[in-house]
């Protein structure tokens, strides 16, 4: 069973090893060709990548999740979207170097709209990629490619961000936002009720949360110290696992 | 390595320093951060990276090219942004290649079309994309790109 589902989440990994071994033994030569362009790309890969990780950890770590919002986030509006086109412009290496930042930035509180034109100019109007083009067909060909572009990611990252929530991408919720009771560890002693009755009751013995809208904060700490088996827990925020960032707990503070 | 990437390396390495100075905690934290989103990574990197070479023996940009100037317009335009989809080509060989196309009389068309959907679109790169913002997002992005690359093209054709 779980070999099947290893396969499975690798089938991508899976595939191309296939098709190298059909190759080899079909026709050595262009095996030996396809490693060999291979060379060029892996090359291209170690020039980027590490630096990129590094970087992506390191913004991770110092840059608030306030700044992240206010300058990438939904209400960034028009300086969002620039700044957004600055941050691809100003890339370099292949459009997947772009996939760790761009989560990381998604984590912080950066729009998908922007997330999308992010990945976008990374890919195709990126600096040294206009350069290459003067260089080959024109100033006027980049610039009307490029201004046509710029367009063109304006609008469907537009339309990507209406179709596209927050939810729909991926990110494991470990702890969720609020008030909890691990009610398998309670044991019905009623310090809570007792201590902020407007907040708990008792149902069968177990503690249970009353719907709330407003928190005492001190009177809430004062219950969550009070309880002798330690089963309640308030989160300030949601706790996520996000692929590619490994230990993402929140550094801030 | 072009100056782009060196200048990343340097502001990189700048912002490693003063975080080394700041906090050194933190610093090895991210630094261990680092490290594990590599090791994250580095299989479905490197899959990307041989199926752009497989792909590239199968289909030699050459050939490719080839093959758009023999086609007529409508048919080289399609031709050229399907075709690019599948290929990832490294732009000192697609911009050269595209300019011996235009130069030799191939339509601006069926060329930009390949040239923006070489990049922005990628069939190969799908399964990490996918990996890192789920299906939904993955999809619908590289099909508008798609989309909008032969609308690039068409204006382009109408502009040039």
């Amino acid at each position: 069973m779980t070999i099947v589902k290893k396969i499975k989440e690798n089938l991508f990994v899976v595939i191309v090893v296939l098709a190298y071994i059909i190759m080899f033994i079909a026709k050595p030569e262009m095996g030996i060709e396809s490693v060999k362009s291979s060379g060029y790309y892996i090359k291209e890969m170690l020039m980027i990548m590490p630096v990129i990780f590094v970087l992506t950890a390191l913004l991770d770590m110092w840059v608030p999740k306030e700044k992240i919002m206010q300058y990438l986030g939904k209400d960034a509006k028009a300086k969002g979207v620039f700044l957004s086109f600055v941050v691809g412009s100003i890339s370099a290496g292949p459009v997947y170097a772009a996939f760790p930042m761009c989560i990381m930035l998604h984590k912080k509180g950066a729009s998908i709209r922007n997330i999308v034109i992010i990945l976008s100019s990374w890919a195709v109007i990126k600096v040294p990629m206009l350069i290459n083009e003067v260089k080959f067909l024109g100033p006027k060909f980049m610039l009307i490619r490029w201004v046509l572009t710029v367009i063109a990611i304006i609008i469907f990252s537009w339309i990507t961000a209406k179709i596209i929530k927050d939810e729909d991408l991926p990110g494991e919720v470990l702890t969720k936002t609020g008030l909890h009771i691990n009610r398998d560890a309670c044991m019905g002693c009623s310090l809570c009720v007792k201590n902020y009755p407007e907040l708990f009751e008792m149902e069968n013995k177990k503690a249970l949360v009353k719907s709330y809208e407003a928190l005492d904060m001190d009177k809430l700490e004062k219950v969550i110290k009070a309880c002798p088996v330690k089963s309640i827990s308030y989160n300030e925020g949601m706790n996520m696992q996000y692929p590619f960032l490994p230990d993402s707990a929140d550094c801030e503070k | 390595m072009d100056v782009f990437t060196l200048a990343i390396w340097v502001g990189t390495l700048i912002f490693l320093g003063i975080s080394l100075a700041k906090d050194k905690v933190k610093t090895k934290q991210a630094l261990k951060m680092a490290l594990g989103m590599g090791k994250a990574m580095v299989i479905s990197i490197l899959s990307i990276i041989f199926a752009i070479g497989f792909i590239l023996t199968l289909l030699p940009p050459t050939e490719i090219a080839a093959f758009l100037s023999g086609q007529s317009d409508m048919l080289a335009t399609v031709g050229g942004a399907l075709l690019g989809t599948i290929t990832l080509v490294p732009a000192f060989i697609a911009f050269p290649l595209v300019g011996t196309l235009v130069n030799a009389g191939v339509s601006v068309v069926p060329s930009v079309a390949f040239l923006t959907t070489l990049t922005m679109v990628g069939v190969v790169t799908f399964p990490l994309e996918k990996k890192a913002f789920g299906v939904k997002f993955t999809a619908i992005r590289n099909g508008l790109s798609f989309l909008f690359a032969i609308a690039i093209a068409l204006v382009m054709g109408v502009v040039i």
